[in-house]
């Protein structure tokens, strides 16, 4: 957001937005440049000298290379002055004199004026691909795959680019980082793993994205320097975060376990972690020596895998502001193979219900599960761990634990309610970790969910909560129709989904569906056209996904959660439960009330209020159910119509049966 | 009064740009897009360009994480 600057180029004055590169702005203006080192993805080197212009500033002139100077005062600038002509002219002569058959080299000396040579030089490299040390790979290496695999070597006449010790360096992820920017062919990939049909179609649109990630990372999800957990800070500060069983969305002591924590504190490591070969996104983070409290490890350094959004979320919910508690949970979740989601998830649930008199330390076995408990959410991790006691329930999720104390507490009915409400699960799966009280498309997104509510089916809080991108219910079936298949079709190639939506091209604006990134989506079917030959399309890709997402649905019905009664989210995924809650966001809600459910809050009791907001957003939740079950072509009670599995072409014999068997059964 | 994505109200003031709206929503989401009267704004005017009063603003958050 910085200024603009008058500035003249060849008499002509235009004004240019500050700290813009000289070169940037001279081919804004469509003049052309000689350059040999510069790459648009790649930090400006200035080493082949050729983009040098003459600038005259408070009265003095002087020549720089425009690729690395950046403009920051009123300038005047002459790219065809006569220093400029001789400056080029003699540059020109000397790299075609050295490599006069790379095409490259004979495009760059003929903007120079050079069109051949009348003294061949005592340095020839007569190979039309030679290297000519521009520098691209070596820098490639460095801001594409953060690593150092490539640099020079050799002095003078004797400089060439090397692998170290000249010997090929097995800490080398196979990007093609460095021959994707070569540009003379140089460099050649030779191997190509699991033989795609296109290995060059697939770099292409691979390297197009580790290009965005050396460029924009930094300004938008710096994912390299705190991967998911970039998104801690923004949820709080949207309300999203769930804190203490989701009741709240914000929270003052987020600051503790934020991403800027992580990164300025914690994390020691962020290198790419090789799960897709050549990505350089590098959203893997870890703690390295760090000192656990607790546990059969007490006392150890161990290094810890993450934590991820996720994880430091679910410690927001479980309210703990406290990174080492939240580090050291990640480490024992990791090393008993517990999932940190529907731990945290239960663990939250646990301490609700502790706190509000249901349970007490005679169904914990003496632990205190209040909000904040660190030393109670570890022991109780590792008492699960061992299959002791209450710990072990616990391990069991929050539908059973709703069952079991339904059955074994002597529980009042407006309890069991109160249990059901905030026991947030669905389908049997504990909820991911954001607050989806105000966005109705999230909430069906969840509720939803095939597999149960995670919300890598659909994230819709964005478009509905804020941007209110999805007012009509028509609008959130069609973005729960479209996102839920798109997300579905990616998983079932295997395709990782970071790499879709966690940087964005710069110019994703202008196009004409940004929430889609479209240009993310083409380099998607790409990668399967690289692969397989088979060309995609958005329709395609939807009708393989449909194909998928319904024959998954009809599994859920088989295995008895895939009716409308098993997509309902519990009450405090859609809004205020408890009166605390209510009088939290009071203006919010009162607000609602007011202007759009029709009903005047003032001087109302706040039960009131709740049970009005309750009987409305059910209300709201259950005819968008209709509108999305219509645009899936699933009936009524949520299942997928003979007709939609004859439009698929998978009305096999087998998945017919399991029809038939729901249509019996009413 | 300007309107913030077709719902939310926000009361004009002489001189108000589009970073003073979106420092007053609390926008601090890092990929946004904005529209005034459905015109694009460039990222670099968010600090001087000014927004009229009636103004018809969009603050699309581009999503990210999730």
């Amino acid at each position: 957001m910085s200024g603009k600057i008058d500035v003249t180029i060849n008499n002509k004055k235009v004004s240019i937005k500050e700290d813009t590169w000289l070169l940037t702005a001279l081919e804004a203006e469509n003049i052309k440049i000689p350059v040999l080192c510069h790459h648009k993805d790649l930090t400006p080197d200035g080493s082949c000298r050729l983009c040098m212009v003459e600038i005259e500033e408070r009265g003095k002139r002087k020549m720089v290379t425009s690729c690395n100077y950046p403009v920051r005062s009123e300038i005047k600038v002459f790219t065809d002055s006569d220093p400029v002509k001789k400056h080029r002219k003699q540059l020109g002569e000397f790299y075609l004199g050295r490599y006069p058959n790379v095409p490259i080299i004979k495009k760059v000396a003929g903007m120079c004026g050079v069109t051949k040579i009348e003294r061949k030089p005592y340095l020839v490299d007569e190979n039309s691909s030679a290297c000519v040390l521009c520098g691209h790979c070596i820098r490639a290496c460095r801001e594409f795959a953060q690593e150092k695999i490539l640099s020079f070597a050799g002095r003078g006449i004797k400089r060439h680019v090397a692998m170290p010790f000249e010997k090929v360096d097995p800490h080398c992820i196979g990007c093609t980082s460095c021959a994707y920017v070569c540009p003379t062919g140089a460099i050649q990939i030779v191997d190509d793993l699991n033989n795609p049909l296109d290995p060059q179609l697939i770099r292409d649109h691979g390297m197009k994205v580790n290009a965005e990630m050396a460029t924009l990372d930094d300004q938008q999800c710096r994912m390299r320097k705190v991967g998911t957990a970039n998104i801690v800070d923004v949820m709080d500060n949207y309300d999203l975060l769930p804190i203490n069983n989701y009741q709240y969305g914000t929270h003052e002591e987020v600051w503790k376990i934020d991403s800027w924590m992580l990164q300025r504190k914690y994390f020691t490591q962020g290198l790419p972690d090789g799960c897709w070969k050549g990505c350089s996104m590098a959203c893997a983070k870890t703690i390295d020596n760090f000192e656990l409290k607790t546990g059969p490890y007490k006392g150890q350094k161990v290094t810890v895998d993450g934590p991820e959004y996720e994880t430091a979320a679910g410690g927001s919910n479980m309210g703990l502001f406290d990174m080492d508690a939240i580090a050291e949970f990640n480490f024992y979740c990791d090393t008993y193979g517990i999932d940190t989601i529907s731990a945290a998830t239960t663990i939250a649930f646990v301490m609700e219900a502790f706190e509000a008199g249901i349970i007490d330390t005679s169904v914990t076995n003496g632990l205190e599960m209040c909000f904040g408990r660190s030393d109670s959410v570890l022991e109780l991790l590792h008492r699960m761990s061992r299959g002791e006691g209450f710990a072990v329930d616990v391990g069991k999720g929050i539908r059973w634990l709703k069952n079991q104390w339904n059955k074994t507490l002597n529980l009042t009915d407006d309890q069991k309610a109160f249990l059901q409400d905030i026991g947030m699960e669905v389908k049997g799966l504990e909820v991911s970790e954001y607050v989806s009280k105000e966005s109705l498309a999230q909430q069906l997104g969840y509720g939803m969910a095939v597999k149960g509510p995670q919300h890598d089916e659909a994230w819709l809080i964005f478009m509905d909560m804020v941007n209110n991108e999805l007012p009509t219910y028509e609008d959130k079936a069609e973005a729960l129709y479209y996102f839920p298949l798109w997300r579905t079709w990616f998983g079932l190639y295997g395709l990782c989904k970071l790499c879709w939506n966690d940087v964005t091209p710069a110019d994703n604006k202008m196009s004409a569906e940004p929430q889609k990134i479209p240009d993310h989506v083409h380099n998607y079917f790409k990668f399967v056209e690289g692969m397989t030959g088979r060309k995609l399309d958005e329709a395609g890709m939807l009708e393989e996904s449909a194909r998928v997402h319904n024959f998954q649905r009809l599994m859920c019905l088989m295995l008895g959660k895939g009716r409308r009664n098993d997509d309902y989210m519990p009450f405090r995924g859609i809004g205020p439960v408890t009166v605390k809650e209510y009088e939290s966001r009071s203006d919010r809600y009162d607000k609602q009330l007011k202007e759009i459910v029709g009903f005047d809050p003032e001087g109302k009791p706040v039960e009131e209020k709740l049970a009005r907001l309750r009987e409305y957003r059910e209300e709201q939740y259950d005819k968008t159910l209709d509108v999305v079950y219509r645009r899936r072509g699933w009936d009524n009670n949520g299942v997928p119509t003979m007709e939609r599995l004859r439009e698929l072409e998978i009305d096999l014999p087998e998945i017919v049966a399991i029809l038939e068997e729901y249509q019996k059964s009413g | 009064m300007i309107t913030i994505n077709n719902r939310d109200k926000l009361e004009w003031k002489p001189g108000m740009t589009i970073k003073d709206i979106l420092d007053t929503m609390g926008y601090t989401y890092s990929l946004i897009m904005v529209t005034v009267d459905g015109k694009l704004v460039d990222d670099d005017e968010y600090k001087t360009f000014k927004v009229h009063d009636n103004a018809s603003v969009r603050v699309i958050h581009i999503h990210h994480g999730g």
